[in-house]
C-alpha cells in the first residue's frame, strides 16, 4: 500500500524498504522521549524559580503606556506598521504569509529531496524560506528590542522607563519621525508598481531569452516548464510581496517615502 | 541469552528478584498486556498494544532518532502543551475573568496560593517555549523536506497548528488584566479593524456601513473596546474553544504522520 504511494515520480522511499538500518522504538525511541520530558520539566522548573511572569499594574484604559507593545511573536507585525498602513502590515501580509506557508507543498516539484539536510537540489526554495524567516525575526528582535517611547530607536541597554514613563492620552498620534515624508504622485506611484510587479514576472522570461546558451539557464528553463503557470505565478507573486515588502523599507528609510500609491480609499 | 551462563554477582539478582516480584504478578499483567518487554518480539508488542505507546511505530529508521535530525521539536512543543494543560487547569483554580478581579487573582497567586508563582511562571514560560519550538519544528520540517509527498496535507495542518498557538498565546496575554496584557491585545486587536470591507478603520468599509460597533473587532472583542466582554471571550477561547480545535487537529497531525510515515531518505 504505502510503496504504491511512493511509486510515482518520487521514487521508493529507501527508509521503507527492507534492510534499510531500523530499529526497535522501545527502547531506543522510547528513552529519549522520557529524557526530553524530564529534562524539559527541570528545566522549566529552574527557570521558573529564577524568572518571574511579568505583571504589571492593573490595566487601566486611561492610562496608554508608551510604548504599548504586542507580544514578541507579533511585534514583527507592529514593526511592519511604521512602513505600512494597519491594513497591509496588519492584515494583508499575515494572511499572505500563512497563505504561502500553507501551498508550499503544492507549488515545490522536488519531491525526491527529502529526509536530509541536503539543499543543492533546493537552493532556491531554502534561500526563499530562511530570508522569510530572517526577516521575520529581524523585524521581531527590532520591534522588541530597538523600539521605546514614540515608537523611535533606541538602544537595548537604555532603560528608558528612568525618563519616567510618558503616557499619552487616547488618540493622540506617535510622533512621527524628524524627517517630512512625502509620497510620490499617484501616477508615479501606479507606475513603479506595476512596472515592479511586471518586471519580476517576466524575469525568469528575461533571463532565459537573454542567455538561451548557459547550461544554467537552460536548467532553469526546464525547471520552469515543469513548474507551469500556475505554480510559477503563485511563487513569484509571494516572492514579490516579500521583495517589495523589504523594498518599501528602504524606501521609508532612505528616501523619506511616506507611500507610493496615495489614494483617498487605500494607500499603499 | 548469553549471561545465563555467566556468573551472576549478588547485587544482580537481588534486582532480578525485585523486578520478577513487580513484573511476575496478576496485577502487573493486569495493567500491562505485554510483559516486560526484554525479546524483540515483546519490544515490537508493547509498542503495538499500549494506548500511550501505539501513536508511535514499532520501529524508527536509525537516521530519524537522532537529535541533529528531527531537533525533538515536534516532541517538545506537544509535552510543552500538555504541561501547559495541566498547568493551565491548576490556575482556573484560582482565577476568575472577572474585570474587576481578574487582576487581584494574579496578586494572590503571586503572595496567597501555595505554589502558586511556580505555577503562573511555570505557564508563561512553558506558553513562550511553545510558541518558539513550534516555528522551530516548522523550520525543522521545511529544512529537511519533510512537506513533500505525501505528508502535503499533514503541513497545512501544521500551518494551522502554528495559528493556533499564537492565538492561544495572544489570548492569554490577555487574561493576567494588567498594563502589559491589556495593552497589547488593544494594539493586536486594533489590526482587526483595518481588516478591508469588514473593519471600521480598513478600506472600503463604508460599503458595506461598517462602523466602530459593528465591523469584525467588534464581533472578536465584543465591544468597542477591551472589556469586561473581551476578557471573558479572551479567556472561553483560551481555555475551551482553542485547546479544544488545537487538541482535535493534533490528533489529526499524530494520525497522518504515523499514516503517511516519517520523512527519511529516498
Amino acid at each position: 500500500m504505502q510503496e504504491e504511494v511512493r511509486s510515482d515520480k518520487s521514487g521508493y522511499m529507501l527508509m521503507n524498504k527492507p534492510g534499510y538500518p531500523r530499529v526497535s522504538s522501545w527502547p531506543n525511541l522510547v528513552w529519549i522521549i522520557l529524557l526530553m520530558m524530564l529534562f524539559l520539566t527541570v528545566l522549566l522548573w529552574g527557570v521558573s524559580f529564577l524568572a518571574y511572569a511579568p505583571l504589571e499594574e492593573m490595566a487601566e484604559w486611561a492610562k496608554t503606556p508608551n510604548p504599548a507593545k504586542a507580544p514578541w511573536y507579533f511585534i514583527g507585525l507592529q514593526e511592519l506598521l511604521v512602513y505600512f498602513d494597519p491594513w497591509i502590515a496588519g492584515v494583508m501580509l499575515p494572511q499572505q504569509i500563512l497563505i504561502g506557508l500553507m501551498l508550499i507543498p503544492y507549488v515545490d516539484i522536488t519531491p525526491t529531496e527529502q529526509g536530509n539536510y541536503d539543499f543543492r537540489r533546493r537552493r532556491f526554495a531554502v534561500a526563499y524560506f530562511t530570508f522569510g524567516i530572517l526577516f521575520w525575526f529581524a523585524l521581531i528582535v527590532v520591534g522588541q528590542l530597538l523600539r521605546g517611547p514614540s515608537w523611535q530607536v533606541y538602544w537595548p541597554i537604555i532603560d528608558y522607563d528612568l525618563g519616567g514613563n510618558t503616557w499619552t492620552r487616547e488618540g493622540v498620534p506617535l510622533k512621527e519621525g524628524g524627517a517630512e515624508l512625502k509620497s510620490f504622485p499617484l501616477g508615479v506611484g501606479l507606475a513603479l508598481l506595476i512596472g515592479f510587479s511586471t518586471i519580476g514576472m517576466v524575469l525568469p522570461l528575461i533571463v532565459t531569452r537573454m542567455f538561451p546558451k548557459s547550461e544554467k539557464v537552460k536548467e532553469l528553463d526546464k525547471y520552469l516548464k515543469e513548474l507551469g503557470y500556475i505554480r510559477y505565478f503563485i511563487v513569484q507573486s509571494h516572492v514579490l510581496m516579500m521583495v517589495g515588502t523589504l523594498g518599501k523599507i528602504v524606501l521609508r528609510l532612505g528616501f523619506n517615502v511616506k507611500y507610493i500609491i496615495e489614494t483617498p480609499w487605500f494607500k499603499i | 541469552m548469553e549471561h545465563n551462563q555467566q556468573k551472576q554477582s549478588p547485587l544482580k539478582k537481588t534486582l532480578d528478584f525485585i523486578f520478577a516480584l513487580i513484573t511476575n504478578n496478576p496485577i502487573y499483567k493486569s495493567i500491562f498486556r505485554v510483559g516486560y518487554p526484554n525479546t524483540l518480539l515483546k519490544r515490537m508488542a508493547v509498542m503495538r498494544s499500549s494506548f500511550y505507546m501505539h501513536i508511535f511505530p514499532t520501529k524508527v529508521g536509525e537516521h530519524g532518532l537522532k537529535l541533529r535530525y528531527s531537533w525533538c521539536m515536534g516532541g517538545i512543543t506537544f509535552f510543552l502543551f500538555l504541561l501547559l494543560t495541566l498547568t493551565g487547569i491548576l490556575l482556573m483554580f484560582y482565577y476568575v475573568p472577572e474585570e474587576h478581579r481578574a487582576f487581584q487573582d494574579m496578586k494572590d497567586l503571586r503572595f496567597m496560593v501555595p505554589f502558586g508563582v511556580i505555577l503562573r511562571n511555570m505557564h508563561r514560560w512553558a506558553a513562550h517555549g511553545m510558541v518558539l519550538a513550534v516555528m522551530l519544528h516548522m523550520m525543522r520540517v521545511f529544512y529537511t523536506g519533510s512537506y513533500k509527498a505525501p505528508r502535503q496535507m499533514n503541513w497545512v495542518v501544521g500551518v494551522f497548528l502554528l495559528l493556533l498557538t499564537l492565538l492561544l498565546s495572544f489570548t492569554g496575554y490577555l487574561l493576567p488584566w494588567d498594563q502589559l496584557g491589556f495593552w497589547a491585545v488593544t494594539v493586536g486587536t486594533n489590526m482587526a479593524s483595518a481588516t478591508p470591507l469588514m473593519g471600521y478603520e480598513g478600506p472600503f468599509h463604508e460599503l458595506l456601513g461598517v462602523q466602530i460597533d459593528n465591523d469584525i473587532r467588534f464581533a472578536i472583542i465584543g465591544g468597542t473596546r477591551i472589556g469586561a466582554n473581551a476578557l471573558v471571550r479572551a479567556y472561553v477561547w483560551h481555555c475551551v474553544g482553542l485547546p479544544l480545535i488545537a487538541t482535535l487537529l493534533m490528533v489529526l497531525h499524530f494520525w497522518r504522520i504515523r499514516k503517511d510515515g516519517f520523512s527519511g531518505p529516498l
